[in-house]
């Protein structure tokens, strides 16, 4: 970490959040946020925290913009300030600097950044660091601890995904019968994409490549940055961006809302799949070790190795399908036919 | 298998979701099956559990077989095995009593419905099992994010609602979790018996009490506590009715516990009553949400929404109870948490009944109810006057233990929130008994088909029975109080003050 970086980086986070909040155009504002999440992004890797940035880039700085994109294009683009929300304003400015004062408080009570014998350092991290290989045969630590010692909490996390895919494809689908009656009321404006030849060749160039990059993550989670949540929101990128350079019935050709769906609890259901199978091999839940019996060729510590991945991959469906599914439900306006 | 049963019953509602999802896309009518089998596998396994407590004392479950600290680990004790049985029982009787609402409110959407339901279950259920602080915290996002969507479901008015409660939800959760990294900053841990090992040195850290700080607003602003209480009526009032049957009684109730959890297991009660002085400040607090609670359940015209600042004022109890600092107070917050999520399970029940036959709840069209419909009526008065805090059920002597934990510590205006709350609900009561029960049937309404069916009009025998069980079991807890306390709250106190 070099202070200068780091100094730079942190006065345009504060004033790329400040230009997010002031700008009246919405769509200016979630491409401003899009960037702050990018230099958060660069923050991260500053830190070592590689993982944490690359999920930033994936998530932050990509797919969501691209979710609130779809959502502006379906609600409204500029605010419309009102002068009684003044005061409401001015008292969550309050709120919020009294907040933040309070947690700054304690900034003297932490231990010095990147202090080795800092408890955060010296105790259960400890333990990772030095049996992760012997324990796992997972170099990268990160995806040791997030697949296999705190599995549990990715489980669900993964179904965090899920739930958020379920509920906002439930509360915004709408039926057929509904959708003729108000189609002319709210009949969404014309989008031609057709003459958008350049953006269309890029990216019937990109798609292939994204995907394969996305693969990649994936299955070398295990030894480099990257894992099944990264991999399965480059996955789920490259197929937004293959609808929005054609449009969204050319991605339902590939890929249904049936399948979408479906295949996002098919993930949830590997993942917790292989939990159940140890348990059913006489071990705790999610104790890969004794997968050993039914893997060939595995002992005990490779089986953990093995496991991971599949999980990983459990998790990837997941994640691509949820990605998927949350943009087009936001940009068909839950029709599931036409959109952004 | 029995060894088994603590994570069996959080991942039976789990596996059924993706089953409700995946055989719910082609057949919507198998979703309702699945949910309720998965529901009664997680009683069942709760209450062996709740046996093996009761009879070995806590229990430990390694999840991956990893040892805690390193591995996340579930920890069953007395606080929360109780929890569980009645979390896991309750839901099991919504479940049942929601078949027939959710045909009729969200009959396109029976499948996504289901699987948010049980996973709302999981997520609850985990929360109480756990005792690892971000496996908490993954599973209130799970909770919470489920229960959004159930409420949102309703569409309407229930949309804005939702997104207030989204936005506050969200801030709730992220103090949570901010609370929880101050703390692993400090200490290196996660696992709550680890870190309240570690935190007995580190009393004097401005850094832990932030923490602390933290984790406690954020639960407040999750179980809606008094300034924060804002996002909960109109929430709970236009959601679904099984879905305020099920997260009205289950949610806020977690949250306390979270609260409990943290001040007596991972802190204790000596830093939270000794080291820190202002627990008083926060009984004020909770009196204040007891009279706004119920001033404002007082003023409502709808039963619903008049039932949903009643859970504002309850809250009040179990926080103003739990932050007495004297085993009284804490008794009585903890055995409440039980006693209020049945009582408000089946007020709940009752009113999505009333709504089922008759559309809406506004109290100046009730009249003649009680003759229309006596059996959801029996629950309802049941339910009311476990509120008001009558003998022979579970209200009176969770009210009691407050009381005398009120007294015990001097704090009177606690006493007399919590007596004046209970006149309240008795107006409350004795209101809805003049206009169903004297009012006259159908005077004011024109429409010949009212006048015709003067006699019984009840909803469905799947709603009505799970209501009754409830509301049977309100007596039952009550009789039985005298055990609940000896055998799962005294060991409880005793180890903690």
């Amino acid at each position: 970490m070099i202070w200068q970086f780091d100094l730079i980086l942190l006065t345009l986070v504060v004033i790329f959040a400040l230009i997010s909040l002031r700008v009246k155009d919405l769509m200016g504002a979630s491409i401003v946020f899009g960037a702050y999440s990018f230099l958060m992004c660069l923050i991260w890797a500053g830190m070592g925290a590689v993982d944490v940035a690359f999920t930033e880039a994936a998530v932050g700085a990509g797919v969501s913009t691209v979710f609130m994109i779809a959502t502006i294009y379906n609600t409204g683009r500029m605010i419309k300030p009102r002068p009684q929300d003044m005061s409401f304003k001015l008292l969550m400015m309050l709120v919020v600097v009294i907040t933040g004062a309070f947690l700054l408080t304690a900034v003297n009570d932490f231990p010095e950044w990147g202090d080795p014998y800092s408890p955060v350092n010296d105790h259960v991290a400890a333990y990772y660091l030095t049996h992760s290989m012997s324990d796992t045969a997972v170099p990268n630590v990160v995806t040791s601890v997030l697949a296999d010692y705190r599995s549990f909490d990715t489980m669900f996390e993964t179904a965090v995904v899920f739930v958020a895919l379920i509920g906002i494809y439930g509360i915004i689908r709408r039926r057929r019968k509904q959708d003729d009656s108000d189609s002319d009321t709210d009949a969404l404006p014309p989008y031609d994409p057709s003459e958008s030849l350049i953006i269309r060749q890029a990216s019937r160039m990109m798609v292939p490549f994204m995907q394969i990059f996305a693969l990649y993550v994936v299955a070398h989670g295990h030894h480099s940055p990257g894992g099944g949540f990264q991999g399965g929101v480059i996955l789920g990128a490259s197929l937004i961006l293959y609808s929005m350079s054609y449009n969204l019935p050319t991605l339902f050709k590939k890929m249904t809302e049936k399948w979408i769906i479906l295949l996002s609890a098919i993930g949830v259901l590997i993942f917790s799949g292989v939990g159940v199978i140890c348990m059913m091999l006489g071990s705790n839940f999610l104790d890969y070790s004794v997968l050993s019996q039914i893997l060939p060729a595995t002992d005990s510590v490779m089986a953990r190795s093995h496991a991971m991945l599949i999980v990983e991959i459990g998790v990837a469906f997941t994640v691509m399908c949820a990605m998927v599914g949350i943009y087009t439900s936001l940009a068909s306006n839950g029709r599931f036919d036409k959109g952004l | 298998m029995s060894t088994q049963a603590p994570v069996l019953m959080i991942i039976a509602p789990l596996i059924a979701s993706i089953f409700i999802t995946l055989i719910g896309w082609f057949r919507p009518k198998f979703s309702h099956p699945i949910a309720v089998i998965s529901l009664l596998i997680s009683s069942i396994a709760s209450i062996q559990v709740f046996q093996m407590v009761l009879s070995n004392g806590p229990q430990q479950y390694f999840l991956g077989n990893w040892p805690a600290p390193f591995g996340i680990e579930y920890v069953i004790d007395h606080l929360n095995s109780l929890l569980l049985v009645t979390i896991s029982v309750v839901a099991t009787l919504v479940a049942l009593y929601a078949k027939r609402s959710v045909e009729k409110e969200l009959p396109d959407k029976l499948a996504n419905y289901y699987t948010l339901f049980v996973l709302l279950v999981t997520g609850l259920l985990g929360i109480s099992i756990t005792g690892d602080a971000f496996n908490l915290y993954v599973l209130l996002e799970i909770a919470a994010l489920t229960s959004y969507a159930l409420i949102a479901f309703a569409k309407g008015r229930s949309l804005m609602a939702t997104f207030n409660y989204v936005m506050m939800g969200s801030i709730g959760a992220c103090f949570y979790l901010l609370g929880v990294g101050y703390l692993f900053i400090k200490t290196g841990t996660l696992n709550m018996t680890n870190l309240s090992q570690i935190l007995v040195s580190l009393h004097m850290s401005q850094a832990v009490l932030v923490g602390f700080v933290l984790i406690i607003l954020g639960m407040w602003v999750k179980m809606a506590f008094f300034p924060v209480h804002g996002w909960l009526s109109n929430a709970y009032t236009y959601a679904p009715t099984a879905s305020t049957c099920l997260i009205a009684p289950l949610m806020t109730k977690v949250s306390v516990y979270v609260m409990i959890r943290v001040m007596t297991s991972v802190f204790s009660t000596e830093y939270v009553f000794n080291h820190l002085s202002w627990h008083l400040v926060v009984v004020a607090m909770a009196s204040v949400a007891i009279l706004v609670g119920s001033m404002m359940a007082l003023s409502q015209r709808d039963l619903k929404k008049c039932m949903t600042y009643l859970v504002v004022a309850e809250i009040g109890y179990m926080v103003g109870g739990a932050w007495l600092g004297n085993p009284a107070g804490m008794t009585g917050a903890t055995y409440h948490i039980i006693a209020d999520a049945a009582m408000t399970a089946c007020l709940f029940m009752a009113v999505g009944c009333i709504i089922y036959k008759h559309g809406h709840t506004s109290l100046d069209t009730m009249k003649g109810i009680f003759r229309k419909m006596p059996l959801t009526m029996l629950g309802f008065v049941v339910g009311m006057l476990s509120m008001i805090g009558v003998p022979p059920t579970c209200g009176f002597f969770s009210k009691w233990y407050l009381i005398s934990g009120a007294i015990e510590a001097g704090q009177w205006h606690f006493m007399l929130a919590l007596l004046f709350s209970s006149l309240v609900n008795a107006i409350i009561f004795f209101r809805i008994i003049e206009i169903g029960f004297f009012g006259s049937l159908g005077s004011e309404t024109p429409d010949p088909h009212e006048h015709q069916d003067v006699a019984v009009k009840e909803a469905p025998l799947s709603m009505v029975l799970p209501m009754l069980v409830v509301a049977g079991a309100l007596i039952g807890i009550g009789i039985y109080t005298s055990d609940i306390i000896s055998l799962v709250i005294q060991p409880l106190i005793s180890a903690t003050f």
